[in-house]
């Protein structure tokens, strides 16, 4: 065992998924602790602190929601929460409680591998903070400048739209829920008032996006929220 | 009073009893002060009769005890005025004191007639008043046909009856009593006992307030028994207590009791009949899903289970054989997976456990989500998406139109060759929301298009790679849960169109301009 090979926890109540994602997980070179509940979950934080947590959201003997709240009340490891169709609102109240991603039930081997490249390069990075200058494809975001590019040409993006944006970019790659963008950008009393987050999505894809009902950097996650595309995003 | 009639709930209280006393000394008084000026005119015999005039009038019109006021201040009267000596209740004339002894009796005698007669007109009024309670009563439950229409009917007339709230109170599904889930009437109680309720439940007796059980309680409880056994229990707060005790009163509402328990009785039984026609429509299609499902699951399965046991007993693959087997085990699990979904959202939509979660989005994220899903599969392929107004916002269940747009842009890709664009039309106006996708494909013979959005039907049912067919129900469920329709249409130039048509509700929310104001 070496430092540079990180622990990964995995929380899943099935073993035949539970014994393929371990045996997928350490063929990538992870090391991967298993458990099938929520409690040996969260005894395994405390004692072995992994780099990672893989959690199952429907488990026997705790809410997977519990598990994420009583984790974020110690400790920022980052949390992949593994869902099934239809749960949006699961996966959304997780993301609101703390988690910082998902994935839905079946997924590939691919999008597991970099959800979780991504998530610990982004845990990586975290000290020196948000990198000042975003870029993806053609678009370009200076954080404190507060100025945007598209191939090479400066957009003017309004106060919001900027502010909308400039949350993405500090969570880019991850999906950002609808009540944490409205909350960021518009403030507490908005976090019903979805509409103002539909109308500057639109406004701003419109000033971003060649073809706006294709977009290839502002992803819409259907129920959940909006990801901003980087090179990881599979 | 009359035992056998009265009194009748709620009581007609007479009203000033004295006044009507009074009215016994003054009719007789008036007629003394009438028959003196004139009294030479008169017998004696005459003037008795005159009395006795007063004294019907007084029994007809006030009751017994004035009317025997009124014979004895006749009698009295008659003394003073007009039997000699004048001016002295003695009675000299023999022939007039049996006058007056036959007044007595005679106005004793009709008083008394009168009265029954009256009593006997008010029973008669309090019988037409309930029957008629009943005929409204029975008339308002025919119309009903529901058992929550039952029950507010039934706690609407109880209260304009007997004058208290009261409440209909029927086992759930534990067995348990509780109370309608309907949300509660102006008249309907929400304090009683459970507890009791229970009890007189189960031991089918009357209880609470006037019975010798919680007699303390404030409403009296009712059970409600129909032909096939006890139905529930209705509590109903008593304001008084002679409801139970007087025999008329009691029946009045043992029959109305009884009554809305038989027409609940009969609304029941026509919702469980209802329930069981449609678990028996629900078990015959069960049975053409499983028919249907089970081949196209078994086929996948059968090149999974087979290339993997390949995989696990053969250890002299070759590489090339190997990877081929478990290409061929992820292409066909993919392949039920999809599968796996349809049937599953089907059967969710089906089930009525899709509740839409309406929100505002623009069409245009909606087709651009749509798309990205199918990136993969469209990844070769044009697509013309031409958008009127995408931005303007609609309240729609993004999820499901996601996925009503994902199964039409998946049909247009399977359906028509590889390399001819598809085209998606967009289009938002204040009475609705147009969506079409069409092909450049074959198309859908006319006698064919309303039979695409059936369950479980194939064009092409012989091709391996067609789903299951469902798709298609899946979008017309979702598009109906809108309120809306869909349709599918030849184009001129060949190729199918699907197309959505979803109305708008209301119109949508206007906000703040960035300029006034909100925070940065």
């Amino acid at each position: 065992m070496t430092e540079q090979t990180p622990l990964l926890l995995l929380i899943e109540d099935d073993p035949p998924f539970r014994s393929l994602l371990a045996t997928t997980l350490e063929g990538q070179g992870y090391r991967v602790l298993a458990t099938d509940t929520g409690r040996e979950g969260l005894l395994a934080v405390r004692n072995r602190s992994p780099a990672l947590l893989l959690l199952d959201l429907g488990l026997p003997d705790m809410d997977g929601q519990d598990v994420i709240c009583r984790l974020r009340k110690s400790s920022e490891l980052p949390v992949i929460v593994l869902s099934a169709r239809h749960q949006e609102s699961d996966v959304t109240q997780a993301l609101d409680n703390g988690a910082d991603d998902y994935l839905t039930k079946p997924f590939s081997n691919a999008e597991l591998m970099a959800r979780i490249n991504a998530l610990l390069r982004r845990v990586a990075k975290l000290p020196g903070g948000v990198q000042e200058v975003f870029q993806v494809g053609g678009l370009k975001v200076e954080l404190t400048k507060r100025r945007v590019f598209t191939d090479g040409c400066e957009v003017h993006l309004t106060p919001l739209e900027f502010s909308l944006l400039s949350v993405l970019v500090r969570h880019a790659g991850f999906v950002v829920t609808h009540r944490h963008l409205l909350e960021k950008v518009w403030g507490a009393s908005y976090v019903e008032h979805s509409h103002y987050l539909r109308i500057y999505m639109g406004q701003l894809r419109h000033k971003l996006e060649a073809d706006p009902a294709r977009p290839r950097y502002l992803l819409t996650e259907a129920g959940i929220g909006y990801r901003l595309f980087t090179d990881d995003t599979p | 009073m009359a035992g056998t009639a009265l009194p009748v709930l709620p009581k007609p209280a007479p009203r000033w009893p004295l006044l009507n006393g009074l009215w016994g000394v003054a009719v007789p008084l008036g007629l003394t002060a009438l028959d003196w000026p004139v009294r030479a005119l008169l017998t004696p015999g005459n003037i008795l009769l005159f009395y006795l005039l007063g004294v019907f009038f007084v029994a007809i019109r006030f009751g017994l005890w004035p009317s025997i006021i009124g014979s004895l201040t006749s009698v009295a009267a008659f003394a003073f005025f007009f039997a000699p000596p004048i001016f002295s209740f003695a009675i000299a004339d023999p022939e007039n004191l049996v006058g007056v002894s036959v007044m007595l009796v005679v106005g004793i005698v009709t008083s008394k007639l009168a009265e029954t007669l009256r009593s006997q007109t008010q029973v008669a009024e309090h019988r037409e008043r309930r029957a008629s309670a009943l005929y409204r009563l029975s008339k308002a439950l025919a119309e009903a046909r529901l058992g929550t229409e039952v029950i507010a009917i039934g706690v609407q007339h109880i209260q304009a009856e007997f004058g208290g709230r009261n409440t209909l109170l029927l086992p759930g599904p534990d067995g348990k009593l509780c109370y309608p889930d309907a949300p509660a009437l102006a008249m309907s109680w929400r304090g009683a006992d459970l507890g009791l309720a229970q009890w007189v439940f189960g031991h089918v007796r009357l209880a609470g307030r006037g019975t010798d059980n919680n007699a303390d309680s404030p409403a009296v409880y009712v059970p409600l028994q129909g032909g096939g056994g006890m139905l529930g229990v209705l509590v109903l707060e008593l304001a008084d207590v002679r409801l139970l005790h007087v025999p008329e009163q009691r029946q009045f509402l043992d029959t109305f009791v009884g009554q809305i328990a038989h027409s609940l009785e009969r609304a029941q039984l026509a919702e469980h009949a209802k329930l069981a026609t449609l678990k028996m429509q629900e078990e015959t299609l069960r049975n053409s899903l499983l028919s249907s499902i089970s081949h196209d699951l078994r086929t996948p399965l059968a090149t999974i289970i087979g290339a993997a046991s390949t995989l696990e007993t053969d250890g002299q693959l070759a590489e090339a054989s190997r990877r081929n087997l478990a290409a061929a085990i992820s292409e066909e699990a993919l392949r039920m997976s999809e599968l796996m979904v349809k049937i599953l959202d089907m059967a969710r939509l089906e089930a009525g456990e899709v509740v839409l979660n309406r929100q505002w989005y623009a069409p245009e994220e909606i087709v651009g989500s749509a798309l990205r899903r199918l990136d993969k599969k469209l990844h070769a392929r044009q697509v013309n998406v031409n958008m009127v107004d995408g931005l303007a916002l609609v309240q729609v269940d993004a999820v499901l139109l996601q996925q009503v747009l994902v199964n039409l842009l998946d049909n247009a890709a399977k359906y028509s060759p590889a390399g001819r664009p598809i085209d998606i039309a967009v289009e938002t106006q204040a009475q609705g929301l147009t969506i079409s996708v069409a092909d450049n494909g074959p198309g859908i013979a006319p006698a064919l298009q309303d039979k695409v959005f059936e369950k479980f039907f194939r064009l092409h049912p012989e091709r391996a790679q067609g789903g299951v067919g469902l798709g298609l129900s899946i979008c017309r469920a979702i598009v109906g849960a809108h309120g809306g329709d869909i349709h599918v249409s030849n184009r001129r130039g060949g190729g199918a169109m699907f197309q959505i048509h979803l109305p708008l509700l209301s119109a949508p929310p206007t906000i703040t301009p960035e300029e006034k104001g909100l925070p940065l």
